[in-house]
């Protein structure tokens, strides 16, 4: 008999945490809405979908992969410059637009082939391996563009596709949003419904179990950093169309939040997992936080602030509930 | 330095969970200066009371004398203050820590920073497991580099450090080797020609009978019977214990060994074996023994395709195999049940029908999603069949408790459907009641037509469970011996020894 039989589960208190963080978004809403006017109004709220959440949520999307798998992508970031960069080149040497998006996941897909290089082939901690990676991009980047300088696809011969990519939208809806829907769908269903998102599930809690278990477990890694850093691509993709530039390191802007937004999702879960819904609820946190702020007249630069502690809340959200479910 | 310790003696203890007794009324009386072996089954009520002890649990009624003074409830405090240790089976100290900063963090008793002072905190380390045992560990060791015994002496050391009269000793052997066992117990002999108060729990009975001058059994909450382990063998403390005869605790199975279906020839990974043959039939239990350092437990690892053999070859149903990873060995319908239980049989966080279908996910899946319904059904099915006590096939396996862990570990396997058995050690750290279960298992297993391989070191379970005994010495098996015509004794003077001409059966 352990310790932990000795104290009764108290049943409820889990679930009530586990609504706290949509409890806690609705009351960012109101809040917000009540103090600033403009904040829940139709266009603002499109505005932060669009530019706030759609690409962070697709970096998130990627981060939610690696840590299912029990580890971190510190390099989500250089997937997406190296992504951006390689699509702005090619539209540059006159490729056609698909091509130049096909390019562009390739080197998305050339990041996470190295980090699983590292990671699944050497054993290398994901967190030391991607961090290897970040750097490595960093100079690459500065590299190949003069030592840092952004790349502009010249205005007056813009094709018409690249437009469509960066400010189109389809029924009425932003290109970027469908694309977040699509690869969240595909990102829940593999990891919540297949086969092998069970794998995942096992190789990220307890890598050893999977391996006395026959899993691949070093296949199963090589993937999910491939795919992680090819989604984040295609994040680069919609940055570079959006701006008609590539600009040097602008994926680091959003390591941060992903990470802290696959965190808030763990937290929601009841089992703690990773898992996509609770992802992208931290990311709309996140996001409207940080806009409600700027519409409250907060100073910029305390606006990292509020998401600092939005994820303490999180954490402590997170603490508690593990020890209840103890 | 003779410390005369106190009597320790607690009666009537009665402590209840929610709707669960644990303890019904039991008592414990430990005469000074005595080791005293407390055994039952999981739930008998032994770590409740001894919980009681730590002030960890503050019990319903009953009373506490230390040294004829009767006590309040205790606090754990209240019990450092009495000079009560407790070494317990899970370890506690700090994977990363140096072994001075683990003998001297947080016991401000010695007054001085020393943490400042690394060195000096090494050399004073030292000098106190020189002193107390006589032994030196390599310099600068940090504390997940040591062995499990070293790392239960420096344990056991810090606990001296507080000068305690009476030692808590909570299923210490659970993961030790059997040299480290020996070494153990001289340590306890130690403790007690120095005047120190043991209380010793196992569920070895074989150990209990070594050291504990007097035991306490427990059973449902109570303390059913004081025996003195000289006059009363072990066949009947497990009687009192469970309250049914021993020889129900080992089930022949009825099978007759069939076709071979897994044969070994010169297989080699030296320095760990060479030159292994062997042939496993349908239907049969083959016991492996060895000490530390024999070669089974590497046999055993390269036959899971954990640490491939270099040499040698592998048949399964007559076709020649390579097994170069896990995966390849349960492909060809090897199943493995490792010893680390919770690091490598079971996934804890995962729930009961996560853990049943690892290692069969393709039957479970239609075009690669996973099937809950059908994995559910079948799930559930082998919770009933196995009769593993869970709330569900959705509770998390860290709920279970150990002998139900190892039988997910063992309906894992069953759900693929694999017919070769590697046991390894799978009966370590589960009670009695659990350890017949996981024998009836077995003997179902090979009557069902599977093939087993059971390593162990437990002597009296291979000869209960085996239809034949292998036994290996410095990297060969050095002898094959039939349960019915060989002992104990025997068993160990081969593994101890290498002895090759006594007990040798037939040739495989």
């Amino acid at each position: 008999m352990s310790l932990e039989t000795l104290d009764s589960p108290r049943a409820a208190a889990p679930d009530l945490l586990r609504f706290g963080v949509p409890l806690a978004l609705a009351l960012v809403l109101v809040a917000f809405s009540l103090m600033a006017p403009g904040f829940l109004t139709l266009s603002n709220i499109v505005g932060v979908l669009v530019n706030n959440v759609a690409l962070a949520a697709i970096v998130s999307i990627a981060m939610t992969l690696t840590v299912a798998s029990g580890g971190t992508d510190l390099s989500v970031g250089t997937a997406v410059d190296l992504g951006s960069l390689a699509f702005v080149s090619a539209i540059i040497a006159g490729q056609p637009v698909w091509i130049a998006a096909v390019l562009g996941v390739l080197a998305g897909i050339g990041t996470g082939l190295f980090n699983a290089l590292l990671i699944a082939g050497l054993s290398i901690t994901p967190f030391l391996a991607t961090l290897g990676t970040l750097f490595i991009g960093h100079s690459l980047q500065q590299l190949t563009t003069d030592g840092g300088n952004p790349v502009y696809v010249p205005t007056g011969s813009i094709p018409p596709a690249l437009a469509f990519i960066g400010h189109g939208a389809v029924f009425g809806v932003p290109l970027a949003l469908w694309l977040v829907a699509i690869l969240a769908a595909a990102a829940w269903l593999l990891l919540a419904r297949s086969r092998f998102g069970r794998e995942v599930l096992a190789v990220g809690t307890e890598p050893q179990v999977a391996l006395y278990s026959g899993l691949p477990v070093r296949s199963v890694l090589a993937f999910i950093y491939i795919a992680s850093a090819a989604i984040a691509s295609i994040a680069g993709i919609l940055i570079s169309a959006n701006v008609n530039a590539y600009v040097p390191y602008s994926g680091n802007a959003y390591l941060l939040n992903s990470i802290g937004a696959a965190f808030i999702g763990t937290s929601l879960s009841r089992t703690r997992r990773a898992n996509i819904p609770g992802t992208l609820l931290g990311v709309l946190l996140l996001g409207f936080v940080s806009n409600g702020l700027l519409l409250i007249g907060w100073n910029f630069y305390w606006q990292q602030v509020g998401s600092g502690l939005l994820i303490f809340l999180a954490l402590l959200l997170a603490f508690t509930g593990r020890r209840d479910a103890a | 330095m003779t410390i005369l310790a106190p009597t320790l003696a607690m009666r009537g203890l009665v402590k209840t969970f929610g709707p669960t007794r644990a303890l019904d009324g039991a008592s414990l009386t430990v005469a000074p200066g005595t080791v005293h072996g407390l055994v039952g089954q999981n739930g008998a009520g032994k770590s409740t009371l001894i919980k009681i002890l730590a002030g960890l649990v503050t019990p319903d009624a009953g009373d506490i004398e230390v040294g004829g003074t009767p006590l309040g409830p205790l606090s754990p405090r209240g019990a450092e203050e009495l000079g009560i240790a407790f070494i317990h089976q899970d370890r506690l100290l700090v994977p990363t820590a140096t072994v001075g900063e683990a003998l001297f963090l947080g016991q401000e008793r010695s007054g001085s920073r020393h943490g400042l002072w690394r060195g000096r905190l090494e050399r004073r380390a030292a000098g106190l497991l020189e002193r107390f045992f006589g032994i030196a560990l390599p310099k600068g060791a940090l504390i997940q580099d040591l062995t499990t015994a070293q790392q239960q002496i420096v344990q056991i050391t810090r606990a001296l450090l507080a000068d305690p009269k009476i030692i808590v000793f909570d299923e210490p052997t659970a993961s030790l080797s059997r040299r480290e066992v020996d070494h153990l117990f001289e340590v306890i002999g130690q403790l007690k020609a120095h005047g120190l108060t043991s209380i010793y729990i196992s569920h070895y009975l074989a150990e209990i009978e070594r050291i504990c001058d007097a035991v306490t059994v427990m059973r449902n909450g109570r303390d059913v019977a004081h025996v003195d382990p000289r006059t009363t063998g072990t066949a009947e403390i497990t009687r009192l214990m469970v309250d049914r005869d021993v020889k129900d605790l080992f089930p022949r199975h009825n099978a007759t060994a069939g076709a071979p279906v897994l044969s070994v020839s010169g297989l080699a990974a030296p320095p760990a074996f060479r030159d292994v043959s062997f042939t496993l039939h349908r239907g049969e239990v083959l016991g492996l023994t060895g000490l530390l350092g024999s070669g089974a437990k590497d046999l055993v690892r390269s036959l899971f395709g954990l640490s491939p053999a270099r040499t040698g070859r592998i048949e399964v149903d007559g076709r020649p195999v390579r097994l170069g990873s896990p995966g390849a060995a349960v492909r060809r319908g090897i199943a493995m049940v490792p010893e680390d239980r919770r690091a490598q049989g079971v996934a804890l966080a995962l729930a009961v029908d996560e853990n049943t279908t690892l290692a069969s996910l393709p039957a479970f899946s239609r075009f690669g999603f996973i099937d809950r319904a059908r994995e559910r059904l079948r799930v559930s099915r082998l919770i009933d069949e196995l009769k593993i006590k869970t709330s569900g096939p959705e509770a998390a396996v860290r709920t279970l408790s150990g002998g139900n862990q190892q039988k997910v570990v063992i309906a894992k396997w069953l759900a693929r459907q694999s017919r070769i058995y590697v046991l390894d050690e799978p009966t370590v750290g589960v009670d009695v009641a659990a350890k017949a279960e996981i024998y009836r298992l077995i003997a179902r297993l090979a009557e069902q037509g599977a093939a087993i391989l059971l390593l162990s070191a437990d002597l009296d379970e291979l000869l209960g469970v085996s239809d034949r005994i292998l036994v290996m010495y410095r990297g060969e098996i050095v002898s094959e011996h039939i349960p019915s015509e060989t002992t104990g004794a025997r068993l160990l003077a081969a593994s101890v020894s290498g002895a090759r001409a006594e007990g040798i059966a037939h040739v495989a």
